[in-house]
């Protein structure tokens, strides 16, 4: 391949003229580095234009009863700090995240150790647990707002609940929902969890087992240090996909009862699509981006030393 | 036995650079992949804030543009897009759609989209001022929202002009409660009833009282006729043990909870949403007596309504009713009316209508729904899309829809065909026409016009069901009323 970038002799001759390479103009070969890189361009083009655009309308007063946008500055930004409503919603999606997260990630990787041993049943189950994961969310907000139905839902029935019990109420509304999305995307924690277990290598294990240590020593010694990386790699899809929950929590509870689930995204579609204010839900949308990446650099920066200690790169 | 000192282990070096990236290590690349995820993440998440180039779309009215005799064919070949969301209406209209096209010439498509998402898509629609459709289906108050930008094309011209519209129109017709619901001058204090005519009423809707009426005969009981004595009755019919209740009205964190069931009483308990002081609205459901008809109407949803009342929309409402599960439904008649129709429910047949509890001073006084029609000011068919209003708001296609509605066309706008061709169909619907005659007189929107409106009234559903959560009544209304006035004030 050299020859081909190699100049042409003085003089020139017959076999260089006959390389179909050594036809392809200068100005070619200086541009197909652009062309190469243009879908990529595009790609971020599509990705930056609607974001910039968006982060655009948190600096104007935009909305339906103010048609022609108005340069206010900081002003959304201000306003939208110093509103409690916004803090509210903050702590319920903070709340969310957290402890939706952690739920998910404990009966995860519960799940995964569980069918980690080859088994027909493990395998049986390795595929049915895949199936919630197959239900868009808003299907199963539909779903599951039948079952907490007080008066013919399912829940009430087979737990003896009665018809007076309402999931949905103001203390255990954020609960309830939160519950679906256990019942969404524990699977998903659980069979990227359980993908990585088998990835592990075998060597350590069978050493520690030759050397008499117990199971519960190899798991808390080798196996759990070792599987870290996949959990945190689980942790971090499903914070930020909690920190921006909206889909079945709007259908079960559009946000209420009064505040108790309105998410940052539920507020944001409320101001913006709801109410029309445009700006003020470009703000609310703005400030949760914020969050999500400071969440997101943090979470990776604690995921690369995972790597290394698993690695057994870093003390 | 530490594996991160176990050198059988495949070690892996802390940061080494990317491959064919000098200088960018691992670390970094997935800092920024971690960052580039966020931004991915806000990219999908900011557009939806953001509706494209926004202002004030449309231009100038149509109707001086038509000139000449009427003529049904005078946008012959003309083929205009209309957003509709399923509805008895929509049901009943949609055969008839051919008719419109054979005496018009002009084809309709019908965009169909779910009345969750329906003002959704319709916002983005009107928002972007992109003109994708010509005519839509539209509610009252969303003219106070869709109107002062410009979105809504002015349909009085339209009606006014004898080129465009034929002689037998007869919008006079149209009950005027009705027609003053639609139209408003958007100026803070003016009553509805000024301004432009914004949008034609194609059906609407009283809030009445529906009751189980086998159930009633039963236990020789009759509708109550004060909000007190309602409130005893609903308790007496709730029975939490065989699963069944008194009565159900919505209670879901919307807009949507306030203007049915809680508008009427709360009218006919002599309150009022907003008084004008000076040149401002001064928001008014704090006063005394909306504070204790608050009170008294949460405490009805919490000892005789469905449990999880806080999630309860309509079809929640009419479902527990057609079930035999709630005894009493105080909402819409048209989305009680088809669960008396054979084979919609349970209790098909079982079913009658009531005013509702009158007032202290005997009054009347209901809160209405309309779907109307109008055409969107960005519209580039426009006559034709006024020729569409025009026939479905008509009363031959009316009357025809009546006739032939699957789900029945509760109720028509027009005097003349309610009078005619909805009463000789009505068959066995007792005290349906009697509560209809009852209320319509003094059927009308009752809630104050104003630009905020869908942000106030949701919050004022918000407070509803914070004090069914356990806030005190007079304290949270008192929040509600500053934030409702601070918010106009500031608009």
């Amino acid at each position: 391949m050299s020859t081909t970038t190699a100049p042409p002799e003085a003089g020139g001759s017959g076999p260089v003229r006959d390389d179909p390479v050594r036809r392809v103009p200068a100005w070619r070969r200086a541009l197909r580095p652009y062309l190469l890189s243009v879908p990529a361009v595009l790609i971020i083009a599509g990705i930056l234009y609607p974001f910039v655009l968006g982060a655009y309308y948190a600096f104007l007063d935009y909305s339906a009863v103010v048609p022609e946008p108005v340069f206010v500055g900081l002003r959304n930004i201000t306003g939208t700090l110093g509103d409690p409503v916004f803090w509210s919603s903050v702590r319920v999606t903070a709340t969310y995240a957290v402890a939706a997260t952690t739920v998910e990630t404990v009966l995860g990787v519960g799940i995964a150790l569980l069918l980690f041993r080859a088994s027909l049943v493990g395998r049986l189950l390795e595929r049915l647990l895949i199936l919630p994961l197959m239900i868009a969310p808003v299907i199963a907000g539909v779903i599951w707002g039948l079952m907490f139905n007080p008066q013919f839902g399912v829940l009430n029935h087979v737990l003896g609940l009665g018809s007076t019990f309402d999931w949905l109420s103001e203390d255990r509304a954020l609960w309830s929902v939160m519950l679906v999305d256990v019942w969404i995307f524990t699977p998903f924690v659980a069979i990227l969890v359980l993908a990585g277990i088998r990835s592990l290598p075998r060597e350590p294990f069978e050493a520690s087992d030759v050397d008499g240590a117990s199971w519960f020593y190899m798991f808390r010694r080798l196996m759990l240090p070792m599987m870290w990386p996949y959990i945190l790699v689980a942790v971090i899809f499903r914070f930020m996909d909690s920190l921006k929950v909206f889909d079945h929590v709007y259908v079960l509870t559009a946000g209420g009862p009064g505040g108790a689930t309105r998410t940052l995204q539920v507020g944001a579609f409320q101001n913006s699509i709801t109410n029309l204010n445009f700006s003020l839900g470009s703000t609310y949308m703005l400030l949760l981006w914020v969050i999500v990446f400071i969440t997101a650099r943090y979470l990776v920066s604690v995921l690369g030393r995972a790597q290394r200690r698993a690695a057994g790169s870093e003390d | 036995m530490n594996p991160r000192r176990n050198p059988r282990l495949p070690r892996t070096p802390g940061t080494p650079p990317v491959a064919g990236v000098p200088g960018l290590s691992r670390r970094r690349a997935m800092g920024l992949l971690g960052a580039g995820g966020a931004a991915a993440a806000g990219a999908v998440l900011l557009p939806g804030c953001g509706l494209g180039t926004g202002g004030i779309s449309g231009g100038e009215n149509g109707a001086g543009e038509v000139t000449g005799a009427f003529d049904w064919r005078k946008a012959e070949g003309a083929e205009i897009s209309v957003l509709q969301t399923p509805h008895p209406y929509q049901v009943a209209f949609q055969p008839l759609l051919a008719q419109f096209t054979e005496l018009t010439g002009i084809t309709v498509n019908a965009d169909l989209v779910a009345e969750a998402d329906y003002y959704t898509r319709l916002n983005t629609e009107l928002a972007s001022g992109a003109g994708n459709y010509d005519a839509f289906m539209t509610g009252a108050y969303f003219i106070w929202t869709y109107g002062p930008p410009g979105w809504m094309e002015d349909l009085r011209p339209w009606i006014d002009n004898e080129s465009a519209t034929a002689d037998e129109y007869d919008f006079d017709d149209i009950y005027e409660g009705l027609r003053t619901s639609t139209s408003w001058d958007f100026a803070v204090g003016s009553p509805l009833g000024t301004g432009g005519q914004w949008a034609i009423p194609w059906g609407f809707e009283t809030n009445v009282l529906c009751y189980n009426k086998a159930e009633f005969d039963r236990r020789g009981i009759r509708p109550a006729e004060t909000f007190d004595e309602l409130r005893e009755l609903a308790v007496d019919l709730t029975d939490r043990d065989e699963n069944t209740y008194g009565l159900a009205f919505r209670g879901s964190r919307s807009w949507a909870t306030i203007h049915p069931g809680f508008m009427t009483q709360f009218t006919r308990e002599g309150c009022v949403d907003y008084t004008l002081e000076g040149d401002r609205l001064v928001a008014a459901m704090n006063s005394d007596a909306a504070v204790d008809f608050t009170r008294k109407w949460v405490d009805l949803a919490r000892d005789a309504g469905p449990t999880s009342w806080t999630t309860y929309d309509y079809p929640d409402c009419t479902a527990d009713l057609g079930s035999g599960t709630a005894m009493m439904v105080y909402d819409a008649d048209s989305a009680t009316y088809p669960q008396n129709i054979a084979g919609n429910s349970a209790e098909a047949g079982n079913l009658a209508w009531h005013p509702g509890p009158a007032g202290p001073d005997g009054n009347y006084d209901t809160n209405l729904w309309t779907w109307s029609l109008a055409m969107s000011s960005a519209s580039r068919n426009k006559l034709a899309a006024w020729l569409f209003i025009q026939w479905a708001t008509g009363r031959d296609a009316q009357s025809q829809a009546v006739q032939t509605g699957e789900l029945g066309f509760a109720d028509p706008t027009r005097e003349s065909v309610f009078e005619d061709a909805f009463k000789a169909g009505l068959g066995d619907f007792p005290g349906y026409q009697e509560t209809f005659e009852r209320v319509i007189d003094s059927t009308r929107i009752h809630f104050t016009p104003q630009t905020q409106f869908f942000e106030n009234t949701e919050n004022w559903a918000v407070a509803l069901q914070d004090i069914y959560a356990g806030d005190d009544a007079e304290e949270r209304l008192d929040a509600l009323a500053q934030a409702s006035t601070d918010a106009l004030d500031t608009e």
